[in-house]
């Protein structure tokens, strides 16, 4: 179609601009300010690269909130895709009630994050929580753990706070699996496949490209997940549960440390990137199967 | 097939206990929260399972009453439909001319639009607080309803884009032929055809704008702009020992978003399978 120019620029500036001030504007803000020494009342000059090195060399809240991240986004992408993947491949079998099941796994996929913390923040209640309670119950003998704030626990605890985020895994692996063409099922019947045959051979590697979509949901996720740990352990006790998003919300809005918090969005970027392409690879995303 | 042997019986036992766990933990807790809600703080801290003695709303009124719940309800709908429209709008427009037009760096442009999608954006963080300091916006309405367009960006732009690129052009060009000017044709032609794919992306946009909480946490400071989210982040520190009001205010915060999920679920599937893959 032969559209006069400045038509064309009449429809792509408004996306432009939107995109300019919210994202290419502020990432040209946090490369150039990760390199300054940046704080309130005024103190802005160029530092080099000391944030890094005071972040690899002795900042001991980053290596720990690094380290976190890293753990997460691992455990993310291997334990929870696993088990949505295996909840899509029972209920894709098209088992009694599997349409009100996946309704029911993926509620709290739908209800806000923020609303999902303080859920936990209940449940996890040492004075009147439900599984202090429930332990409680069903040992005979009152049980008080502070799941949240016992160093101990405090790491599983919070991750256990997103585990219900494999219901979202489901939903896109079971699209994906209920797209299998038919033929290709029948043709393995005929040839005398068992059913976990089918789903192992044939349509597990069919969904290839789709699992990893879901892991580089999940690991990605990890680098944006905040709400989750600021309503619950607001990354205590210590440093236990902090995380990279987290670390960066203290350094710029606590410690009003510009400078150095646009360092850590540098490096969040610069894994986000990573993971992305590294995951691509991974999986063969590029090729298709069909 | 009939006979069914130990094997398979066993795996269905497995199968069962498996779904009915995670069904536990799926709603077991909401239900445990709607349930506590109407019970008194006595009972709640007493019993955890015990049934409420009598459902009372004592809890809903104390939580009412305590925080501006619906001027948060009223923010996140406004909000959240703002955002909603004006991303649409504004990326649709976008969306039609790369998956119509050809010009001179269009690939570049896609490309630079789609690396948003790259981007963690908990990175941007500080900066976009200063710039809506800076412009103005900080604890507006509009400064929400711009930070939430914006973030919808790439998801928006892809599902819309691929939808642009699977329907007919023939229809436009016959207009076009006509004499509609291109603006004309692009909202009373093609925007009419393109509605399923519109809804899609909006559906997901609307819910992203609804539940995000960490720009809303930024970038406001008075109940002006606050949405519902951030409600909650202000009972667990003013009810700390109102157990039933901050249950009653849980219960107004996660009902709504169920009903309307179970309600159109199919869209709602549909948008968060489209907006996660695109590759």
């Amino acid at each position: 179609m032969r559209v006069k120019k400045r038509m064309i620029v009449c429809f792509l500036l408004p996306c432009i601009l939107l995109f300019a001030l919210i994202y290419l504007i502020p990432m040209g803000i946090v490369f150039v300010t990760s390199f300054c020494e940046w704080k309130s009342g005024g103190v802005f000059h160029f530092v080099g690269l000391r944030n890094y090195i005071e972040a690899f060399v002795n900042d001991t809240r980053m290596h720990q909130a690094l380290k976190n991240t890293g753990i997460w986004a691992l455990l993310q992408s291997t334990v929870h895709v696993g088990i949505g993947t295996v909840t899509a491949f029972i209920l894709s079998r098209k088992i009694k009630g599997w349409k009100i099941l996946r309704t029911i796994f993926m509620i709290p996929n739908v209800i806000s994050a923020a609303a999902l913390g303080v859920i936990f923040l209940n449940v996890f209640n040492p004075k009147y929580g439900l599984l202090n309670s429930m332990i409680s119950t069903l040992s005979g003998s009152t049980f008080s753990k502070n799941w949240y704030f016992d160093q101990n626990s405090a790491f599983l605890t919070v991750t256990w706070s997103w585990l219900l985020y494999a219901g979202l895994v489901m939903i896109l692996v079971l699209a994906g699996v209920m797209s299998v063409p038919e033929d290709v099922l029948e043709a393995a019947r005929i040839d005398g496949a068992s059913g976990l045959q089918i789903d192992f051979k044939i349509r597990l590697p069919l969904v290839r490209t789709i699992l990893g979509t879901c892991v580089i949901i999940s690991a990605t996720s990890m680098l944006r997940e905040f709400e989750l740990i600021y309503l619950t352990t607001n990354g205590g006790p210590g440093d236990t549960t902090l995380n990279l998003p987290l670390y960066l919300y203290k350094t710029s809005l606590t410690d009003n440390n510009y400078g150095y918090a646009n360092m850590m969005g540098v490096l969040l970027i610069i894994l986000g990137i990573f993971a992305v392409f590294a995951i691509n690879k991974l999986f063969r995303m590029s090729e298709s199967d069909y | 097939m009939k006979n069914k042997r130990i094997g398979t019986l066993v795996s269905d036992i497995l199968r069962w206990i498996y779904l009915i766990f995670f069904v536990f933990i799926s709603i077991g807790p909401l239900l445990w929260i709607v349930m506590s809600s109407f019970k008194t703080n006595k009972e709640i801290l007493s019993s955890a399972f015990a049934l409420p003695s009598n459902f009372s709303f004592a809890g809903y009124e104390a939580a009412l009453k305590l925080a501006p719940i619906f001027k948060f309800y009223n923010n996140s709908l406004l909000i959240s439909m703002v955002s909603t429209i004006l991303n649409i709008l504004v990326v649709s427009m976008a969306a039609y001319i790369l998956a119509r037009c050809r010009f001179r760096g269009k690939t570049f442009l896609t490309l630079l639009l789609s690396s948003s999608l790259l981007i963690p954006t908990s990175s941007l963080l500080m900066p976009i607080y200063i710039i809506m300091t800076k412009i103005g916006l900080y604890d507006t309405k509009t400064g929400l309803i711009i930070v939430y367009a914006a973030l919808g960006l790439p998801s928006s732009l892809f599902i819309i884009k691929s939808y642009f690129q699977s329907i007919p052009v023939e229809l436009e060009e016959a207009a076009y032929l006509d004499g509609a000017g291109f603006a004309k044709t692009y909202f009373l032609i093609v925007f009419p055809i393109a509605k399923s794919g519109l809804a899609t992306a909006a559906i997901l946009q609307f819910l992203t704008s609804w539940n995000e909480f960490m720009f809303a946490l930024i970038l406001t400071k008075s109940t002006l702009a606050r949405t519902l989210p951030l409600a909650l982040n202000y009972f667990t520190s003013q009810f700390s020992f109102n157990y039933t009001a901050m249950f009653a205010a849980l219960a107004m915060v996660i009902i709504p978003s169920i009903l309307i999920y179970t309600l159109l679920q199919e869209q709602v599937t549909d948008s968060m399978v489209a907006g996660s893959i695109k590759g």
